[in-house]
């Protein structure tokens, strides 16, 4: 589609939004700490994200155009403006949130409609799948709460008290929602970052300061951290949604399977890859540049609607310091015993996170791989050597 | 989108049953199951239904000669029990029963038992008696040893607990009551409540080709309904022993005040790993496979994780504490005005917050069938006509299902399949 279609098809629907929801409905970003209306908070204790729930379109390793669901990043832009900027803006993976231990979260969430499928009416929610003690209102399951209808916004507030990795994804017709690519990946970061502690369980002297819990002792230390949010497509279900076909439910198995939305060897792009309408809908690459000696933070989650899947380090022994948002000490709890254990591979379901380090401390230069041990995952549909596979370029 | 309404009509259906449940029928808060040292089950073909309504041909064990059931009857024992199952076969093909992770297992000789592969085997219209001893408490269930593949696909399986000494329930069967899981002092598996979940799948071509007298391939498996204690939802939110739903005795609904510990005796029955996700909260995996995760016989489950999905693997067993405060929202989920008095196991520092973010409109939002209208809990509000309305106590209605979101469907057909409904009752609300 070329970009004059685009903004034709954006402005028609647009029209059609206009007229066809009610007055009332309207992209209204709601954020208290704002104080000079960009849509920003002004208090460092407060975080506000506006993000959009919508389609567009991915583009797969072999070149395919896959039409998706998605979510889009609108904080900042005039409320005014959403519709338009932020229709066909799906992203894939969904916009990473990252929020320090404490603050406190206001996100908006604006339905801006399925462009190319103007027959759909479908709502939207938002589940941070894994946050603690949740109320039922601002945990999007729509069957036991609220969703969000097109032309709308519904707001959500949580408290991030739980350092971990997390994930994210919309709930309302969730099968189908989350294979269209409604999934991304959110991270709390714990308050003890910015103190320096030194790993007593490492053989060599160096302070972190950045830290995946509060271990009290470094042993979560890291230098560089990297999403790794494993997920797979069925491109028979995507092609039938954007040619209005009967879903395919009963047949669901995925035939491109992903890191951050891509297949190898985009997984190692450093560059957004853009799509089918000119835009850079797929930001996140896999790829990790440490320096020999640096320890990387893996924060692995799977968002599969489909498969199990096994993560396999080549090279660079892993060590699982996290699973679930919890350090991985008795009961989840930093006052615990330590239960981190050495291994190569995770296997992750649906749903589940892994917070695993790698150090690179007399780990030779060279590239390193990490790659889904499932083989038939290794693929980008027909096409061989890809799919769910990146890299470690030690330096 | 799927088509809407008719997936509408599916669910006021289910929500219906589930409103009457929650109001009229409290006492699905229970492990239903059968009691004492000496059972006789039947093994023999039936009929369930899929959350579909579509039935789907099985082989299940049935209580004595009662119905066939799906899974079959779940035993609950005293740790040290010495246990006889006298199994009499009703199918047209061998069929067994092992039991992992029980001792002394022993078939009674003099029955008209013959060898098989595994363990001694019924032939049809015959009579086997196996004999063993519950010696360690915990979550185990017993499956057919004969040609697994199928039997156990075809519905040959069932939940076995095991009591500690002292932590049988007074009326097993009837109410679900505090206790504890294992005999650790640290307090670790004590809980105030209990559930099972046991997850299965089916394949349907499986099925269809032995009711058909085909030989199955269950090779080139698929499965494309997947069951909570043997009903796909929303079956799983109905009452317990409907009879609609003769041949699947057992629902999946599950009831808790905030604060309290809800053990989750999850059992992976079928062939496929399951990761079950409750939503509401992390849980603390405490045992596997009937033991406690424990580094040494004083230490409590000093190897317990705090996890927000339990991930099953091929017969495997989990316990699972959950628990819910509410601790930490930010807000006050009753809507107290500063001075309001307390709620049992409220979170104090939260006490009169105010609600922290305005509430659309009612045109821009759609609210599901379980919702109360009310962001609190206990609480009710204004919905639009034709919705919601099976939620009468303002209950917070978590969810718990399987995170391989494709099994949320009944063969093609979403939503269904391994999903269910946690309730956090207000603390007012009577849960039996
Ligand atoms: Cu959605
Ligand atoms: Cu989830």
């Amino acid at each position: 589609m070329n970009k004059t279609a685009l903004w034709f098809i954006r402005g028609a629907v647009f029209c059609a939004l206009m007229y066809a929801v009610p007055s009332m409905a309207i992209v209204d970003t709601y954020c208290p700490s704002d104080l000079n209306g960009d849509g920003i908070s002004d208090d460092p204790d407060v975080v506000c994200r506006h993000i959009t729930g919508g389609d567009g379109f991915a583009k797969m390793a072999d070149g395919k155009d896959l039409y998706v669901f998605g979510f889009g990043d609108a904080t900042g832009v005039p409320d005014g403006e959403v519709m338009m900027t932020n229709m066909l803006g799906a992203n894939t993976p969904a916009p990473t949130i990252v929020v320090k231990e404490g603050q406190e979260v206001y996100l908006t969430l604006s339905n801006v409609g399925m462009a190319n499928r103007p027959d759909l009416f479908d709502a939207h929610s938002v589940h941070w799948h894994g946050f603690p003690n949740a109320s039922v209102y601002y945990d999007g399951v729509p069957d036991a709460s609220v969703a969000i209808n097109m032309g709308a916004s519904l707001w959500y507030y949580y408290k991030a008290m739980d350092p971990g990795t997390y994930m994210y994804h919309c709930h309302v017709e969730v099968v189908e929602h989350m294979e269209m690519g409604m999934v991304g990946n959110l991270f709390v970061t714990p308050l003890q970052d910015g103190t320096a502690f030194d790993d007593p369980t490492d053989s060599v002297v160096k302070n972190f300061t950045k830290f995946a819990y509060n271990d009290g002792d470094g042993t979560t230390g890291y230098d560089v951290d990297k999403l790794i949010q494993l997920g797979d497509f069925d491109s028979r279900f995507h092609d039938a949604s954007i040619s209005v076909q009967p879903l395919p439910f009963d047949t669901l198995d995925g035939d491109y399977h992903l890191i951050n939305g891509r297949g190898y060897p985009d997984t190692i792009n450093p560059d957004p890859i853009v799509n089918v309408d000119g835009n850079p809908y797929q930001p996140e690459d896999s790829l990790v540049t440490v320096t020999q000696g640096q320890r990387v933070l893996l924060r692995v989650s799977n968002l599969s609607a489909t498969e199990y899947h096994t993560l396999r380090s080549l090279g660079i022994p892993m060590k699982v310091i996290g699973r679930d948002a919890r350090i991985l000490r008795t009961g989840g709890d930093p006052a615990g015993t330590d239960l981190y254990y050495y291994t190569s591979s995770v296997t992750l379901g649906g749903g589940q996170s892994y917070d695993v380090l790698l150090d690179t401390t007399g780990v030779a230069p060279g590239t390193y791989f990490l790659y889904s041990r499932n083989l038939n995952d290794l693929n980008n549909k027909d096409e061989r050597r890809g799919g769910m596979m990146t890299q470690i370029v030690v330096q | 989108m799927l088509n809407r309404l008719k997936k509408k009509l599916g669910l006021v259906v289910a929500m219906a049953v589930l409103g009457v449940v929650m109001a009229a029928c409290p006492a699905s808060a229970v492990i239903q199951g059968v009691t004492g040292t000496a059972f006789n089950f039947t093994a023999k073909p039936g009929y369930i239904y899929g959350g579909d309504g579509v039935s789907i041909y099985i082989w299940g064990f049935a209580n004595g000669t009662g119905v066939v059931q799906y899974p079959g009857p779940t035993l609950l024992l005293h740790e040290g029990d010495n246990v006889s199952i006298t199994l009499t076969n009703s199918l047209t093909t061998n069929v067994s029963m092992v039991f992992p992770g029980m001792s002394n297992v022993a078939v009674t000789p003099g029955g008209s038992g013959v060898p098989g592969i595994i363990t001694t085997e019924c032939p049809p219209a015959g009579t086997v008696t196996y004999t063993f001893t519950a010696a360690n408490p915990g979550t185990y269930y017993y499956q057919s040893g004969t040609d697994p593949a199928l039997q156990v696909e075809m519905g040959l399986f069932g939940a076995i607990v095991v009591y500690p000494t002292g932590s049988f329930p007074a009326s097993p069967g009837v109410l679900s009551q505090p206790g504890h899981a294992y005999n650790d002092t640290q307090g670790d598996s004590a809980y105030d409540r209990e559930y099972l979940l046991i997850v299965s799948e089916m394949d349907a071509r499986i099925h269809r080709a032995a009711e058909r007298g085909i030989a199955p391939d269950t090779n080139g498996f698929f499965s494309v309904y997947w069951f909570y204690n043997g009903r796909n939802m929303p079956d799983t939110m109905g009452a317990a022993g409907d009879p609609m739903l003769p041949t699947q005795p057992y629902n999946a609904l599950f009831q808790m005040h905030p604060g309290e510990k809800v053990l989750y005796r999850i059992v992976g029955i079928g062939r496929e790993l399951h990761p079950v996700h409750p939503h509401g909260n992390h849980t603390n995996l405490i045992a596997q496979d009937g033991r406690l995760l424990s580094s040494g016989p004083a230490n409590g489950a000093d190897l317990r994780k705090r996890l927000f999905t339990i991930p099953t693997t091929p017969g495997g067993t989990y316990d699972t504490i959950f628990e819910w405060t509410g601790a930490n929202v930010g807000w006050d989920i009753y809507g107290h005005a500063p001075g309001d008095p307390m709620q049992p196991n409220e979170f104090a520092a939260d006490h009169g917050k105010p609600f922290p973010t305005p509430i659309p409109h009612q045109q821009d939002l759609m609210p599901g069938q379980l919702y109360s209208g009310s962001p609190f809990l206990g609480g009710s509000g204004a919905l639009p006509p034709g919705e919601g309305g099976f939620n009468p106590t303002g209950a917070y209605m978590h969810m718990v299902h399987d995170h391989v979101e494709k099994e949320l469907c009944n063969d093609g057909i979403f939503p269904g399949g391994a999903m269910t409904i946690m309730a956090i009752e207000h603390p007012s609300v009577p849960i039996p």
